[in-house]
């Protein structure tokens, strides 16, 4: 019986998740266009090469696009989350209302969160259009070029925090309070308290929270497909593989996966050393 | 030294009530607005009208998209915890081996980006494409998040506080495994299973790309399809969006905050027991 349920789940998560990301390599060595009874031929390295061609624009946009994302997302997310998590923490009333506030974007989950904040910043009624009005400043927000991305970024950020928050405040509370205790007793300084103790032991949930945050924004397009459809400078390199793909009539699924394999490795050559980085920091802190 | 806590808590209080609070209770008054009050003050709430509503459910067969919506995400979830289940107790009880081979082998399934292109692809291959068990299947290792390697992660650590004695009790008593789990494993795991359909859920709840290419049969289209062609038509269209959005949102909200409730209950009680 044991075997037999562990067979089933194996293979349901084979099937459906091992098997299509190995498929996805293989489909981006074609031309595949996703249409049934179209053939499938052998291309080689071509859609790899094309991602440098000027006959496929976009993809080095892409890759920047995808870093200044990543990086203002795994940055601001978890600043904010220490900052919540720092206060969220205790066992108060406010406290626990404030956990459930920063939690709430998740449940309302990522395509409702997309829609609330293109209501926000709608260009015709939207509050913060008039918000922004009162300083005399007037944009289509997420129908501009320099509105977007920030924007993008920041829906990313209020999706997320509340997550980083829970993991954070985990991190603070499996903190032994005697530590605190006994530095408050020698005279210890909050400050002090907080740079000696605090930072050095949260040092595995600020790995767990960047790396989360990196993997998380490298990968997402769901919400920037509701918010921009990665149009005014916000096509990452996940949302450029959607759109190539089913996005435009080219259909050209072929070139998606290659560009979704690409992501991939650009995922693992950021994400692995930075891995290593925030173990070795652990150690060092730890020690 | 109370003093500034107090000012940075009340900052901070501030800070989050603009930012979670704000723009979520926004959406909900427009929802409660009639369209010519909402164009002509968007910023003031006028008598809360239900026409919105009432508009919303008609002009996008929100009715039907809800329960399709409903019917895939509650089972894709639970089947994505239940085959957890059965990855992760032999993994926690150490009862294969290479138990942690196959622990790490799940586990880079949260991180390895799935494509939607081989999901579509395999789709269609496999007669998956276009169709509600097919859908329900292609979601229960999810593009996006991943719901069976995270249940398989959260129920292994769960697993490790449930005492080997019971294990051994039941294989004397001679009870078969399945009903072991579902008697004894599933009750005393029940926060961890929770939290791991939750998170399945609401993915599946709110995916947007799925629908998008995995399904073609209008009738088939869940919920998010639907208040999603609200947007980018004109612009009294709105506040019927808004509609749609407290629609859509608000059963997995109340049931969030319904197992907010039991799950710190449950964690508490086991806290004390343990």
């Amino acid at each position: 019986m044991m075997w037999g349920g562990l067979v089933l789940g194996v293979g349901v998560y084979v099937l459906f998740g091992i098997v299509p990301m190995i498929g996805n390599v293989i489909i981006s060595f074609t031309d595949y266009t996703g249409l049934p009874g179209e053939a499938v031929h052998n291309t080689g390295f071509a859609n790899y090469t094309s991602m440098f061609s000027t006959q496929a624009p976009g993809f080095d946009q892409a890759i920047v696009a995808s870093l200044v994302f990543v990086i203002a997302v795994a940055i601001g997310q978890n600043a904010l989350a220490l900052l919540f998590a720092h206060k969220l923490v205790g066992n108060g009333k406010f406290a626990a209302v404030g956990r459930l506030l920063v939690f709430l974007p998740i449940a309302l989950g990522v395509t409702v969160v997309g829609l609330v904040w293109i209501l926000i910043f709608n260009p015709q009624e939207g509050p913060m259009t008039s918000f922004f009005g009162l300083f005399g400043i007037h944009s289509a927000f997420f129908g501009a070029d320099n509105w977007a991305m920030p924007l993008v970024i920041f829906v990313q950020i209020w999706q997320n925090a509340g997550f980083s928050t829970l993991v954070f405040i985990g991190g603070l509370r499996a903190i032994d309070p005697a530590l605190y205790e006994a530095a408050a007793m020698d005279g210890v300084g909050g400050w002090q308290r907080l740079r000696r103790i605090t930072f050095p032991l949260l040092a595995p949930s600020v790995t767990v929270n960047v790396m989360l945050a990196v993997v998380g924004a490298f990968t997402t397009y769901n919400l920037i497909y509701v918010l921009t459809d990665g149009q005014f400078g916000t096509q990452t390199l996940g949302m450029l593989s959607y759109n190539v793909a089913f996005g435009s009539f080219e259909a050209d699924l072929g070139y998606g996966a290659a560009v979704s394999v690409a992501l991939f490795l650009i995922t693992l050559v950021v994400a692995l050393p930075l891995m290593a980085l925030l173990r070795g920091r652990e150690r060092r802190l730890l020690r | 030294m109370r003093r500034p806590r107090l000012v940075s808590g009340i900052a901070i209080g501030v800070l989050i009530t603009l930012l979670f609070l704000l723009p979520v209770l926004y959406v909900v008054m427009m929802a409660f607005e009639s369209p010519s009050h909402f164009l002509a003050s968007p910023m003031t709430p006028g008598s809360p009208d239900l026409g919105n509503f009432g508009n919303a459910w008609n002009s996008a067969d929100l009715g039907p998209e809800l329960l399709n919506t409903v019917l895939y995400s509650v089972v894709a979830a639970a089947l994505a915890v239940a085959l957890g289940l059965l990855i992760a107790f032999p993994i926690a009880r150490r009862l294969l081996r290479g138990h942690s081979l196959l622990y790490t082998f799940v586990f880079v399934g949260l991180f390895l980006p799935l494509s939607i292109i081989p999901m579509y692809a395999e789709a269609r291959m496999l007669g998956l494409f276009n169709n509600r068990i097919g859908y329900i299947i292609m979601h229960i290792v999810q593009p996006g998040l991943p719901g069976l390697p995270l249940a398989v992660v959260v129920l292994t650590a769960s697993l490790a506080s449930v005492p080997l004695e019971l294990d051994e009790a039941a294989w004397m008593e001679g009870a078969s495994y399945l009903s072991y789990l579902g008697r004894v494993i599933v009750p005393l795991t029940r926060p961890a299973l929770l939290i791991s359909f939750l998170y399945a859920m609401i993915w599946v709840w709110n995916d947007i790309i799925g629908p998008v290419v995995l399904l073609a049969d209008p009738g088939l289209a869940p919920v998010t399809k639907g208040i999603y062609s609200f947007y980018g038509s004109n612009e009294s269209q709105f506040t019927l969006l808004a509609a749609g959005v407290v629609i859509v949102s608000l059963p997995v909200v109340l049931l969030f905050i319904a197992s907010q409730r039991q799950i710190n209950r449950a964690s508490l009680v086991g806290g004390v027991k343990g």
